[in-house]
């Protein structure tokens, strides 16, 4: 997701297609509207969502070639038509340690198998191994790639408003949206911690047990100024009214429409039954 | 959905997101800034379970790691699969918190040396069916390679010295607690993750932890057992170390604050200003 | 319509002395009331008590009464308190949301709580904004704004539920003199406009002086002065309850105390300093 919606966007007015039964849309300015714009990126951000889901759900789920493997096309098509490609590459970069691990331990150490392929010094490669360690690396990348595509397609007050217009409370709405808020902030004062105890002396280069000391005098100014913050931020949510027992007021529709909604009807569906089959032995392909 | 989050107090709403913010930050710092192999990422999701409930815990836990694995900027790595061992992290520490597990118990003099000989004969009885398990003294049996056995008792001995000496230094039994409520949730916390890792990730986990994957399978362990067997070396010990701190930052947290919070009293007891 | 303290005692949860004691205090409508005492007096406990929210939200024991317009404050909840009672605090940015991406969803926030229709919603954000000056700042950022932008934006937002008493703790100590400036002039503009009571505590004495009718002095819990702004502002014995009088009693005694000049000579010199 790529935070709030970034630069203003032109005016372009009411959407038409969006059925606003809370009143008018046509009332809130373009910059409060944010209608996302561009192939993909214009869906709904729920459609995008159940992607990313099944998309996960499938990749892990179905054993063998075939399921990450689609999952790894139909991700990189949505990248190419979204116009997200190149941004995908710290996402796959991110992979290599664990890609690395996966297809070294599992190509020469793969328990039980006898089906050596070659050797490398006292190592020897098994073709289980091996098909195990591709077929682990394909859906680690797969995965990969549908959290990049949703990340960099999604804005997060987008994805927030559209599920509190389908019924979330305005509780969970407001603790994931002030959790990522929060931690641009966190960080910096995180790093200032860090800082002012290196003038004190804490070495965070040192040997292991000064490091492990150095976690308390991190942890805690950390941990008390977040918490001094929780009676000041209590107060004012309630003096917003946040325990209203009302039902909170519709602001931002994102559009929606019959074809998406189809379209997540069969995504979900389709991934219970292949996910299932998969599970269940009974899946055709590889 | 709207029914369950009305369970919780506003203020409880609010500790949510810092806890879930101080999880991500202080999880990323300690492993890129101070480039420690344990996590410490479950210290806001600890806290939130002690002071909050069980499932404000498991709710904080199992956002914290779909958010670090979705959220702009910082989102990617591995970690949301692992959301549903957050969770149980989570629920377990409602369950300390109900149990008042991070109350301090000032004691003195005869207790202190009781409790720090509990901690000495735990840790014997961990030892002695570990060394007398057929599987490390005869070779011809399963499961894993004598030299894990060996390394499980030293690490268990050297626990118990390091919770003994701290409950003696700070003359508080609650030391004792902290440490089993650590190491059953470390043990809890390998034995969900390693299905998960197993499932997901082909059994390891991309950290230096790893070698340590590859040593059990040369041994002879299949890929969930060598997955759990790692998961065992380290979350416990991860697990142990942010019980502690966790302990620490409690007992500095003055009462008032403590009590607002919904089983804060438990952390109380006559500690009262 | 009034806001009444009547002997008004308030002690914090787990705390060992009252915060407040035995306070009598009265705002009605278009009235501006101002605070001003040493740290620590009790002023902000007075600000969380005659907004309601000690002991509503925040847990403590209170005696004596708190009522608006007659009704007592202990027998509303939270959201019904925050329409007849806005508070502001000194920390802007912890004061907002946190979730908005424009400073217009962020004053929005409060209405659409209250589950208002769209409509009313975005008329009270306009009016709000328009009435504090900021309607500029609308699509702005609220995490990127100047502290004393950020401070107009929590105003509004406060103001967005329509509450009949305004109760501000320090709102300028954590701004520079340009946010002050700008905080002062929003606050002038609004007394002038509305019928807002408002309950301003400050160290600030010159934004009181020309924003309050009248001013009490707090110390140690208590009320000791009260009365119209100039006498008390201009009474001698002010320092000695930690406050420092505004510019213009400055100026007048210590052109006095020099001989320069009989008190309306003094006064019409202010006057044409000041423009």
């Amino acid at each position: 997701m790529t935070g709030s919606s970034g630069t203003v966007p032109p005016d372009r007015g009411p959407d038409p297609s969006v059925a606003n039964p809370e009143g008018s849309a046509a009332g809130l300015p373009a910059y409060v509207l944010r209608v996302p714009t561009g192939t993909y990126r214009s869906l709904n951000p729920f459609t995008k969502s159940v992607v990313a889901l099944s998309s996960a759900l499938v990749a892990f789920g179905v054993r063998g070639w075939t399921g990450p493997l689609s999952v790894l096309l139909l991700t990189a098509a949505i990248a190419l038509v979204a116009g997200v490609s190149r941004s995908l590459r710290r996402f796959v970069l991110a992979t290599i340690p664990i890609v690395v691990s996966i297809l070294l331990i599992n190509a020469f150490l793969y328990p039980g198998a006898t089906d050596v392929l070659f050797r490398v010094g006292p190592f020897a490669a098994t073709g289980t191994g091996v098909t195990v360690a591709l077929q682990a690396t394909l859906r680690v990348v797969a995965f990969a790639l549908s959290v990049a595509v949703f990340s960099l397609t999604t804005a997060t007050d987008d994805f927030l408003a559209d599920l509190e217009r389908r019924g979330t409370g305005r509780r969970l709405t407001f603790v994931v949206g002030s959790a990522i808020g929060m931690i641009p902030a966190m960080a910096s004062r995180a790093t200032e911690i860090v800082e002012a105890q290196r003038a004190r002396g804490l070495d965070t280069e040192g040997s292991v047990r000064r490091r492990i000391r150095g976690i308390v005098p991190l942890a805690g100014p950390m941990v008390f100024g977040a918490l001094s913050e929780v009676e000041e931020r209590t107060v004012a949510l309630e003096a917003r009214g946040f325990s209203a027992p009302a039902r909170r007021t519709v602001m931002r529709i994102l559009p929606d429409s019959g074809a998406q909604r189809a379209l997540r009807w069969l995504l979900g569906v389709g991934t219970i039954v292949v996910v299932g089959a998969s599970i269940a032995g009974r899946f055709p392909l590889p | 959905m709207a029914w369950l989050s009305r369970q919780f107090s506003t203020r409880v709403i609010v500790l949510i997101p810092i806890a879930i913010a101080i999880n991500i930050v202080l999880g990323y710092t300690v492993q890129t800034i101070l480039k420690l192999p344990i996590y410490l990422d479950s210290i806001g999701t600890i806290l939130v379970g002690v002071l909050a409930g069980p499932i404000a815990g498991a709710l904080t836990g199992i956002l914290s790691n779909l958010i670090w694995q979705y959220a702009p900027v910082i989102g990617g790595g591995t970690i949301g699969p692992f959301a549903i061992t957050a969770g149980v992290i989570g629920l377990l520490a409602g369950i300390w918190g109900q149990l008042a597990v991070y109350r301090s118990r000032p004691a003195s003099g005869m207790q202190l040396i009781v409790a720090a000989i509990a901690a000495g004969v735990i840790a014997v009885v961990v030892v002695i069916p570990i060394l007398n398990n057929p599987a490390y003294t005869d070779p011809n049996v399963g499961g894993y390679p004598s030299w894990v056995y060996t390394a499980a008792a030293v690490i268990a001995v050297i626990v118990a010295v390091v919770v003994a000496a701290f409950i003696y230094v700070r003359r508080d039994l609650a030391g004792l607690w902290v440490a089993v409520a650590g190491v059953l949730t470390g043990i809890v916390a390998a034995f969900v993750s390693a299905p998960i890792s197993a499932i997901a990730f082909g059994g390891v986990t991309g950290g230096g932890t790893d070698l340590l994957v590859a040593a059990l399978r040369q041994g002879g362990s299949d890929v969930i057992h060598a997955s759990l067997g790692q998961g065992l070396f380290s979350d416990p010990i991860d697990k142990t170390i942010t019980s502690f701190v966790v302990f620490i930052i409690l007992s500095g947290l003055s009462p008032r604050l403590l009590a607002r919070f919904p089983l804060g009293d438990r952390l109380v007891r006559d500690r009262a200003a | 319509m009034t806001l009444r303290l009547s002997a008004a005692t308030y002690r914090y949860a787990g705390a060992r002395r009252d915060a407040l004691d035995s306070v009598d205090l009265e705002i009605s409508t278009g009235s501006v009331l101002g605070v001003v005492g040493p740290n620590e007096a009790g002023k902000s406990t007075l600000c969380l008590v005659a907004s309601g929210l000690a002991p509503v939200v925040v847990s403590g024991r209170l005696s004596g009464s708190v009522t608006i317009d007659g009704r007592e404050t202990t027998d509303m909840r939270p959201h019904e308190l925050a329409q007849r009672c806005g508070i502001l605090f000194q920390d802007a940015q912890a004061q907002l949301s946190g979730t908005a991406s424009t400073v217009f969803e962020e004053v929005a926030f409060g209405p659409r709580n209250l589950g208002l229709s769209l409509p009313a919603v975005i008329e009270r954000v306009e009016a709000c904004l328009g009435a504090l000056g900021i309607a500029s700042l609308a699509d702005r950022d609220p995490a990127r704004l100047s502290g004393g932008q950020a401070q107009l934006v929590a105003l509004a937002a406060i103001l967005a539920l329509r509450p009949d008493f305004l109760i501000l703790d320090e709102p300028t100590s954590q701004l520079d003199p340009q946010g002050t400036r700008l905080v002062g002039d929003a606050l002038r503009r609004l007394v002038r406009e509305s019928r807002t009571a408002i309950l301003v505590v400050e160290h600030k004495t010159a934004l009181l002086d020309r924003l309050a009718d009248r001013v009490v002095v707090v110390d140690e819990g208590r009320i000791v002065r009260e009365g119209p702004t100039a006498d008390v502002l201009g009474d001698a014995a002010l320092p000695g309850h930690g406050v420092e009088p505004p510019p213009r009693v400055r100026v007048q005694s210590a052109l006095a105390a020099a001989g320069l000049g009989t008190a309306a000579e003094t006064d019409r010199l202010m006057a044409e300093l000041a423009t």
